[in-house]
This record gives structure tokens, sequence and C-alpha cells, in this order.
């Protein structure tokens, strides 16, 4: 059978998958000739996805295929190599580092006295600065001027408000949404953490920071709300035109609820 | 333009990887210190040897190389193709 008849046969059914673009399977280049070819990196990858590619398709048409909803590359030998690859570079950064940097070993440390300035990991200096709220802790009037609490009880509670809140934000977003785009205001919300995060660490450091503790305090909680606002409007300018109505077509696909 | 975005990611992150050893043997009195990479030379350039006055040298041109590598390709020729086209659209009007 000639390859034209196939094609005709295949006229009836519908066909949806993109098949034609890539070279039927005796027509498809051995990985010799492909370096003998020498047309680069670029093509290389190229063919390599449209092979696997027409391997998907060819999956799709076998009679006992299972349709499902999240499609992927096979573990062996796609994601293998790629996730070899990145963990070969890390290693290689690890070891180049070590070897160039002078290398940093500093006195024992000295158990019986406190360094003068103490501070948590860096992923921690978030919980670090929000112990350090003192100006937010409320001076109440009916109680003559005086706090309602201790300025270090204050700074716990701040640190089980804030994640309390980020512990309901999953069930108040599923995270249904592919982009940004499509849900301004959720993205919003999730730059204003971020930023947030950034600059209650920043604070932490206050006594390293060369600049104004009045200033930094007050950007801490400024900061994260302008750049939600700038966020949330951008977002929302970009949700018309061409190219969103484009994109909103191409990523129809949802993962299954 | 992705091939100009690659180029100058690839020169930013290069040279800043090469600035960065460099200043840490050369700009950098102490680890445990505030000012680490930016610090005054911690080697006297007068008495240096050859081997040190090199790499002061190296690090300051992997300095500006991280700077003006990516200006020149995200900026400088992205504009230079603007302002072309636009000099050309002009003249065939």
């Amino acid at each position: 059978m000639s390859h034209e008849d196939t094609t005709t046969e295949n006229q009836g059914e519908p066909v949806a998958d993109g098949a034609g673009i890539v070279a039927p399977d005796d027509e498809t280049p051995t990985w010799r000739e492909r370096k003998e070819r020498h047309v680069g990196l670029a093509r290389l990858t190229y063919e390599y996805f449209e092979r696997a590619r027409r391997e998907d398709q060819d999956l799709r048409t076998e009679s006992d295929y299972v349709e499902r909803d999240v499609l992927a590359f096979p573990t062996w030998p796609h994601e293998t190599v790629r996730n070899l690859s990145i963990a070969a570079f890390f290693v290689g950064m690890m070891i180049f580092l070590s070897a160039a940097l002078p290398p940093h070993i500093g006195d024992p440390a000295n158990p019986s006295s406190t360094p003068a300035i103490i501070l948590p990991d860096w992923y921690l200096y978030w919980s670090f600065g929000l112990l350090k709220l003192n100006p937010l802790n409320p001076e109440l009037a009916v109680l003559g001027g005086q706090k309602i609490m201790a300025d270090r009880t204050y700074g716990v509670l701040a640190n089980v408000v804030v994640v309390s809140i980020i512990a309901i934000v999953p069930f108040l977003n599923k995270g249904a949404a592919r982009r940004p785009v499509e849900q301004p205001f959720w993205a919003a919300v999730g730059v204003f953490g971020v930023v947030f995060a950034f600059t209650i660490s920043l604070l932490s450091v206050k006594n390293l920071l060369p600049m104004n503790v009045d200033l930094l305090f007050d950007l801490t909680f400024l900061l994260p709300v302008v750049t939600g606002v700038i966020t949330y409007a951008v977002l929302k300018t970009m949700r018309e035109g061409y190219v969103y109505d484009l994109n909103r077509r191409y990523y129809r696909l949802r993962p299954p609820k | 333009m992705a091939d100009e975005f690659i180029k100058g990611l690839g020169i930013l992150t290069v040279a800043g990887l090469f600035w960065m050893v460099l200043a840490g043997w050369y700009r950098t009195p102490s680890f445990g210190s505030t000012e680490q990479l930016v610090a005054p030379l911690t080697v006297d350039t007068g008495s240096a040897t050859l081997l040190n006055l090199v790499a002061i040298t190296l690090m300051d041109v992997f300095f500006w190389l991280a700077i003006l590598g990516p200006l020149t390709f995200w900026v400088l020729v992205p504009a230079g193709r603007q302002a072309r086209k636009a000099i050309d659209e002009a003249r065939s009007n």
C-alpha cells in the first residue's frame, strides 16, 4: 500500500492530531543521518519532539488507547535526560564555586558569649521580621495608654495570623488558572505575598540596612500593596486584545477537578 | 528577539559568575562582614604580583561586561533595528 492510499483512506475519519507535520516512519532520519547533516541543536530538538509527538499520535490511534486529561512526556528518556542535565548543571556549579572561591572557615563558635548580631537562617527572616512589629502594637486608651499584651506576645500572634492566612488561601482559590492573566485578583494577592515576604525579611535585618528604620517600616507594608495594585492593573489591561483571545483558545485544556 | 535575549542573559550570567568569584578574592575582606564583593581592594596594586594584577583587571572587565553586554543585546541592538526599520519606512513613503 502506497502512502497516497493511506491518506485517502484516512480522509473520512476526523483527524485532529496534527498528522502531516512529521514525516512518516519510513522517512524519519536515523540519529546518524541527523548528526551527519550538521543542522544544529535547534533542528535536532525540533525533530526529537516531533518524533515524540508522533509516537504519542500513534498511541492514540491504537484500539486500547484510553483518553486522559493530562498530556505529558514519558519519564524515560525525556524527563530523565532533562533532570539529569539540570542536576549536572547545579552539581557542576557547586563544585566550581567551592573550588574557585576563597575558603572561609571561621573561628569556632564561643558557646559562652552571645554574638552581637543574632539571626535565624535566611529562609526564616520573614518570621523573625514579624517579631519586630512593636510600633503596630496598639496602646489602648481604655487601658490608660497601656498595651493589651507584651510586644513579644504580639509578635508571636502576628506569626499565627500570617500562617493562618497562608493556610486559608488554598481553600479560597483552587488554583484553576493556568496563567496570572486569567485571575488578576489572585495573581495580585500572590505578588502581594511574595513582596511582603521579601520586605518583612528586610525588616528583620533592619539594624544592618543602611536606611531610615521608620521609612523601612512604612515601606514594609506599603510596597506590597503598591506592587499588588500595579499587578492587578497590568493584568486587567492584558485581558483584551488579539493575543489574549488566542491564548484563551489554546489553553482550554484543564487538569481534572 | 529570543536570540538577542539569550545572548544578553548568557553574557550576564557568565560574566557575573566570574566577577563574583574574583570579587570574592579581591574585594571581600571577610565573609562575615556586611560589605562583600564591593569593598575596596584587599590587595595593594603597587606591590601585587602579575597574577593578582591580571585577576584584578579581569574582575573589572567581567563587571563591565556583565553590565554592557545585556545592555547591548537587550536595548541597543533592538533599538538600532527599530530605528533602521523606521528610517527605511520613512524613505519608502
